[in-house]
């Protein structure tokens, strides 16, 4: 090839300028984390850690940590086991499918708020005291649309002929869900629960909704907003923003289907 | 085992998909050992027979019979039958002896007794060096063998192959249809095997079942079908065929002749009484093969026409002319096989010449 066009000069630069704008913000958060900060302003001169030390000694801060990491498990096992279920339903039943599949879609694509405020007054209705437990329930019914949705995806690329294979051998229906087709969805249900964590980590508008005396750490930050930040969030922003990139990588490595199982000649 | 005796019946067999109709009242016997082929072309029905055997489908009517016992309501699981699938179906995340073992495994076999009948099941179909691989890691052909060990571990009254072959390419497919045939004549297992190619059928089977839109056109040995032929369709897509079309006239003793537009050409009827019954004057069609076909000399009386070379195409072991015979607003086209000669072939193209066929090596099929 000759040397490059002008034009491609052109929108290699536009691409670069683009990159820059919009993925620096994230960035500027993890470098200044090193930094110390005085009179509202980072002081370059001397890196330290001393924001990570501050952070380690906040309690609230941790607390809110602990309760954001205890729901997120609680949302995790609760919706694998509902969006498995139900992708099986789905998949192998027809009575009712289309609606039951518009059900669980809707508070997913919902504006937050409006879920949020239904779920409010669904459990104000029924009596239910807002609590961590709320906050799972409101957590699980937002994010089980990803995980119905990753388990349906794998079951429906699933060869059909690999379930009659299994009864032609003799095997049963129970022997043939535990041994042919739970294994054949395991990374597609590992890959949902790491998104489904992911999603329920920085959820905000439906746990302040929801939620009782406690708060997760999204709530606590957008609490603290008010009052200005100290140094340590800058620590706590880039240790989140590291840990959801290691999660993203770890769910497109369970998501995108491994040779083995798709190989074919 | 014996060959006599029928393991399986079918008895007016119907299946629709819907309101879509896809097998017409079916009648088969499957006899027990015998290596029997499903024949057909691409959507005349065959996978949707061993669907129905093999318990993956519903009957829409009629029974299946295993040993005289009605086992149409039987389910797959409880079928003494096992499928080797069109894409093999190996289990992705289990390794070849674990996928050979699963039959055994899910009957709650011990474990030690699976581990040394796998391992016997791999070695017959010369796979023990790859055992703890995974499907992935295998060729084709080797995926093949894992399905077919996977299937006869079981000792199942029935295997059931639906076009194991048809991914495999030439000669590996040449390989795989001996192998399988030894391997039947090794267990002495009932084989139900469905192919669209003829050549495969004609090879390995010993008795073929040709099916057409549905319905099951002919059931016999592939000498039986190569030779006599009982419908124009089985006549036509059995091998190379020469069809002349015309009108029957009165039957004499195991002959008869039909008058077409080649004259009158007479033809064997021994053993198929329906063409002895037919009325003088119905449609039919003489049939006779490429190889039967030959030139003329003075002692041949009957079944004389000329015709005129058109093409000659040279096939190694034998020389195929093409000749355009009779009249020229009914000329027939015909093709003539014979042994080809190092000196080149005794014909011209564009040659005039005199043919015939012996009349035991001509038949009738009616139209
Ligand atoms: N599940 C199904 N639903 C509707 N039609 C089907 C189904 N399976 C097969 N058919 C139809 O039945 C006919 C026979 O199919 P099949 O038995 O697969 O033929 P073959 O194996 O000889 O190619 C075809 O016309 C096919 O379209
Ligand atoms: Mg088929």
């Amino acid at each position: 090839m000759s040397a490059p066009r002008p034009s491609t000069i052109f929108l290699a630069a536009i691409t670069a300028l683009v990159a820059v704008l919009l993925y620096s913000p994230l960035f500027v958060p993890i470098v200044s984390s090193f930094f110390t900060i005085s009179h509202g302003n980072v002081d370059w001169s001397s890196p330290t850690l001393s924001t990570y030390v501050a952070l380690a000694g906040n309690h609230e801060i941790l607390a809110a940590l602990r309760t954001t990491l205890i729901v997120g498990l609680c949302t995790v096992v609760l919706s694998v086991v509902s969006g498995t279920l139900l992708a099986l339903y789905y998949h192998g039943r027809r009575f009712g499918r289309s609606y039951l599949q518009f059900i669980i879609f809707l508070p997913f694509l919902m504006p937050p708020i409006i879920s949020g405020l239904a779920l409010l007054i669904f459990f104000r209705e029924i009596g239910l005291e807002r609590s961590l437990l709320t906050v799972v329930i409101g957590h699980t019914v937002f994010v089980l649309a990803i995980v119905y949705r990753t388990v349906l995806m794998r079951l429906q690329s699933m060869s059909r002929t690999l379930v009659e294979a299994s009864y032609d051998l003799g095997a049963t229906g129970w022997q043939t869900f535990w041994r042919i087709i739970l294994p054949n969805l395991s990374s597609a249900m590992v890959g949902g629960a790491i998104l489904a964590f992911a999603l329920s980590f920085d959820e905000t508008m439906i746990t302040i909704l929801v939620t009782g005396t406690q708060s997760t750490l999204p709530v606590r930050l957008w609490a603290m907003m008010r009052l200005g930040f100290s140094p340590d969030i800058n620590a706590l922003v880039a240790l989140i923003l590291m840990f959801t990139v290691l999660l993203c990588v770890l769910a497109a490595r369970f998501l995108i289907p491994r040779q083995m199982a798709t190989e074919r000649t | 085992m014996n060959q006599n005796i029928d393991l399986l019946t079918l008895r007016s067999v119907s299946k629709s998909y819907g309101t879509v109709p896809v097998l017409h009242d079916i009648d088969l016997s499957i006899r027990d050992g015998e290596f029997l082929t499903v024949l057909g072309p691409s959507g005349s029905g065959k996978t949707t027979v061993l669907r129905l055997i093999g318990g993956l489908e519903p009957l829409t009517a009629g029974e299946i019979r295993l040993d005289g016992q009605d086992i149409s309501r039987m389910p797959i699981n409880k079928r003494p039958f096992n499928t080797v699938f069109q894409d093999y179906a190996l289990f992705p995340h289990m390794t070849v002896s674990g996928n050979v073992g699963y039959g055994l495994s899910v009957r709650h076999i011990k474990r030690k007794e699976i581990a040394s009948r796998v391992s016997q099941a791999l070695e017959l179909v010369q796979l023990g060096r790859f055992a703890e691989r995974f499907p992935a890691q295998l060729s084709g052909g080797q995926r093949q063998r894992v399905a077919l060990a996977r299937a006869l571990i079981c000792q199942p009254r029935l295997i059931l192959l639906d076009e194991p072959l048809a991914a495999l390419d030439l000669e590996l497919r040449r390989q795989m249809q001996e192998f399988l045939k030894s391997i039947q004549r090794e267990i002495k297992t009932t084989f139900l095997f469905v192919t669209h190619d003829q050549e495969e059928a004609i090879g390995m089977a010993d008795r073929i079942c040709v099916m057409q839109a549905g319905h099951i056109r002919q059931l016999g040995t592939p000498h039986e079908l190569y030779y006599k032929p009982n419908c124009e369709f089985v006549a036509r897509f059995f091998g190379e065929n020469n069809l002349v079309a015309g009108k029957l006239g009165p039957v004499q003793g195991e002959q008869r002749p039909i008058e077409t537009a080649l004259g009158r050409l007479v033809c064997s009827i021994c053993d198929q009484p329906h063409l002895k019954t037919a009325p003088d004057g119905v449609s039919a069609f003489a049939a006779f093969r490429p190889e039967a076909l030959h030139l003329a000399d003075a002692k041949d009386g009957a079944n004389r026409f000329s015709g005129t070379i058109t093409d000659l195409a040279f096939a190694g072991s034998s020389t195929v002319a093409t000749i355009m015979a009779g009249a020229n607003d009914a000329a027939q086209r015909l093709r003539l096989r014979m042994p080809s000669r190092i000196d080149g072939s005794a014909l011209k193209s564009g040659e005039m010449v005199s043919l015939c066929f012996a009349p035991h090596e001509g038949h009738l099929v009616l139209a």
